[in-house]
């Protein structure tokens, strides 16, 4: 599949089938992941795989921004503690959060190009998560992606025109496109 | 993926789910209080399904149809979003006085 159509195709799903993700798709989206871009290279991430069932939905009841219900979902946190130690407080304060996201958008693309759906949710209890998976001091959970067969696909939400959002050389200057959506 | 749950574990579910939702509220978007609210709305609805005692309620069922098929709007056409609210509301409303004002 292109890149472009991976891109364009994704979507954020929030109807699931209950079908069972094969080992062999977790791995290729976590390798994705992996191999996303980080400051310094510092690769602060650290994925927790949730697939027990109940530890799951316990995951998703103390999740507000989980919706729908999938077989699996994988909690990417920062190692602020190793962003600090390599990055500074730069890393440890800002580099954690992109470099994490840019890992995040690796998978939820691999889960596209695999036939998956995907939803990137940011509206979990920290607090009860942190306790129910055990997560220690200086790790942090960033971002949780639930995964699973889509049972719809969503209709893809307007964008933002590329003259409202692109400047030519300075800002405010207008940027030649035929692109209107 | 779906256990018979008792009343008592519905009820605590939704509980969870308003504590979690308070929380989350702190510092996300302005929008997603009614979304949450919405969302728990959407779970009350279901609440006669899991306790003993309680009788199905249709008018809550078809809210909750309702519901489920406008609250992700608030993610791309806020103001349907807030339409949607206000046409729920109304139902409500005309609902209350079929319920509570009908003269026999």
């Amino acid at each position: 599949m292109d890149v472009f159509e991976v891109i364009k195709g994704r979507r954020s799903v929030r109807k699931y089938k209950p079908d069972v993700i094969s080992n062999d798709l977790v791995d290729k989206i976590l390798d994705a992941a992996r191999w996303a871009p980080s400051g310094s290279n510092i690769q602060p991430w650290k994925f927790i795989v949730i697939s027990d069932k109940n530890l799951l939905e316990l995951v998703r009841k103390v999740s507000p921004g989980y919706l729908g219900e999938t077989p699996l979902a994988i909690l990417v946190c920062s190692d602020r503690e190793r962003e600090y130690r390599v990055g500074g407080s730069l890393g440890r304060d800002y580099l954690s959060i992109s470099d994490c996201s840019m890992a995040v958008e690796n998978m939820v693309l691999a889960a596209y190009a695999l036939g998956l759906g995907s939803c990137i949710v940011k509206s979990f209890s920290r607090i009860a998560v942190k306790e129910m998976l055990e997560i220690p001091e200086g790790i942090e959970p960033e971002l949780l992606v639930i995964i699973g067969y889509p049972a719809h696909k969503p209709t893809p939400p307007a964008r933002i025109p590329i003259r409202e959002i692109v400047h030519l050389n300075k800002y405010g200057n207008k940027f030649p496109t035929s692109m209107e959506r | 993926m779906t256990e018979q749950k008792t009343g008592n574990d519905y009820l605590f579910e939704i509980a969870v789910f308003l504590a979690t939702s308070a929380q989350g509220c702190l510092n996300e978007p302005p929008l997603y209080g009614p979304f949450r609210l919405l969302d728990a709305l959407s779970k009350l609805a279901d609440f006669p399904d899991h306790a003993t005692g309680l009788s199905p309620d249709p008018f809550l069922k078809e809210i909750k149809a309702i519901v489920d098929d406008k609250k992700f709007l608030v993610m791309y056409d806020v103001d349907a979003f807030k339409k949607a609210i206000e046409e729920i509301v109304e139902k409500f409303a005309k609902e209350m006085k079929k319920r509570y004002l009908q003269t026999k």
